[in-house]
């Protein structure tokens, strides 16, 4: 019974984590296109600081596929 | 590298169930000399180990190579080496941090080059990237949490460098929680900044191999399904390496920068 619910739980962890995740990093990619597309001469800079955004919402997708691996492990 | 995965116990549950076992055990850490648990105890070569010290060895011959024959106009292997350089102190150094940046150019690209050096390496099948284990990223996350820590307690003094994590003008009674939030997510850091590199290289090699466990059932239990899975399979295993190829060139980015940020913010703690 635990078996089976932590698997469950794993893919829970890692789907709606990236639910979450997909929806920031499509704002971030389409404020970033349109911030530059208004603003050229701003691009390097607002890719720069693009990337750093997206680090940080990609460690909290990439957090929940590390909690599914321990879910899975537990199984 | 990896031994042949006999996970034994728990043995053939499906052929996708033992394929996904033989994935993990063949990604987890398994040591090549030296012994288990307590006689463990020294320095042990493990598969990762192993191949991070292949990266290091790769990187210090590039660079050799590259600085041997300097000169004002570089050619082929000098080009190559002294764009990478220029990119990191120009486009992570100086673009953060401003002109004072250059001078940590060679924590940041010493960080810089060993993470996209072992990256790489784990694209070439029979390699593993010295970073997909925890024991290399948290190390390098540790080493940059003390460093910018270090930086701001050396500019400003322990106590005023402590007292920055509140911004001036926040009314006392908010001033606790403020505090305990800013050291909280402090703290946090290095767990994310570890935690990030190491799950992109592992998550990475697992997407991959599971697509090669699709495969290899495929051709073993050849059906009708096969004929529809396999050249699936195998157009995805070959988008999946470029895009993985792309992905260890940006968290070496992004760890880099990710350090010059952290070191910036320190520098300039007592402004506000």
């Amino acid at each position: 019974m635990i078996g089976s619910l932590s698997v469950l739980g794993a893919a829970l962890a890692f789907g709606l984590g990236g639910i979450g995740a997909a929806i920031g990093l499509s704002i971030v990619g389409s404020k970033t296109i349109e911030s530059m597309a208004r603003q050229p001469e701003m691009a390097g800079r607002l890719q720069t600081t693009m990337f750093i955004a997206l680090g940080m919402i990609e460690a909290i997708a990439l957090l929940g596929f590390v909690l599914a691996f321990v879910l899975y492990g537990v199984s | 590298m990896a031994a042949p995965g006999s996970t034994g116990a728990e043995a053939a549950a499906s052929p996708m169930a033992e394929g996904i076992d033989h994935l993990l055990h063949e990604l987890s850490v398994i040591p090549l000399s030296g012994g288990h648990g307590e006689a463990a105890a020294g320095f042990t070569l493990t598969n990762y180990t192993f191949w991070l010290i292949v990266a290091s060895a790769l990187l210090l011959v590039f660079f050799f190579l590259a600085s041997r024959k300097a000169r004002l106009v570089p050619e082929g292997i000098g080009n190559l080496a002294e764009a990478g350089v220029d990119f990191v102190r120009n486009g992570i150094c100086v673009d953060i941090m401003g002109p004072e940046g250059k001078k940590y150019f060679p924590f940041i690209g010493t960080i810089f080059f060993f993470v996209l050096f072992n990256n790489l390496l784990g694209n070439i099948p029979p390699a593993l990237p010295g970073t997909g284990t925890v024991g290399t990223t948290f190390v390098w996350a540790i080493i940059v949490f003390i460093v910018y820590n270090a930086i701001g307690v050396k500019k400003y003094g322990a106590v005023r460098y402590i007292k920055s994590f509140v911004p001036s003008g926040t009314p006392g009674w908010l001033s606790p929680l403020i505090f305990l939030l800013e050291i909280v997510s402090h703290l946090l850091r290095p767990v994310t900044l570890g935690m990030r590199l190491f799950a992109n290289m592992y998550a990475g090699h697992i997407m991959l191999g599971v697509f090669a466990v699709f495969m290899a059932i495929a051709i073993k239990e050849f059906t009708a399904v096969s004929v529809v899975v396999l050249p699936l399979s195998f157009i995805a295993q070959v988008a999946l390496r470029a895009f993985e190829l792309a992905i260890a060139v940006l968290q070496a980015y992004i760890f880099s920068i990710l350090t010059a940020v952290y070191i910036n913010g320190a520098l300039h703690a007592g402004d506000h």
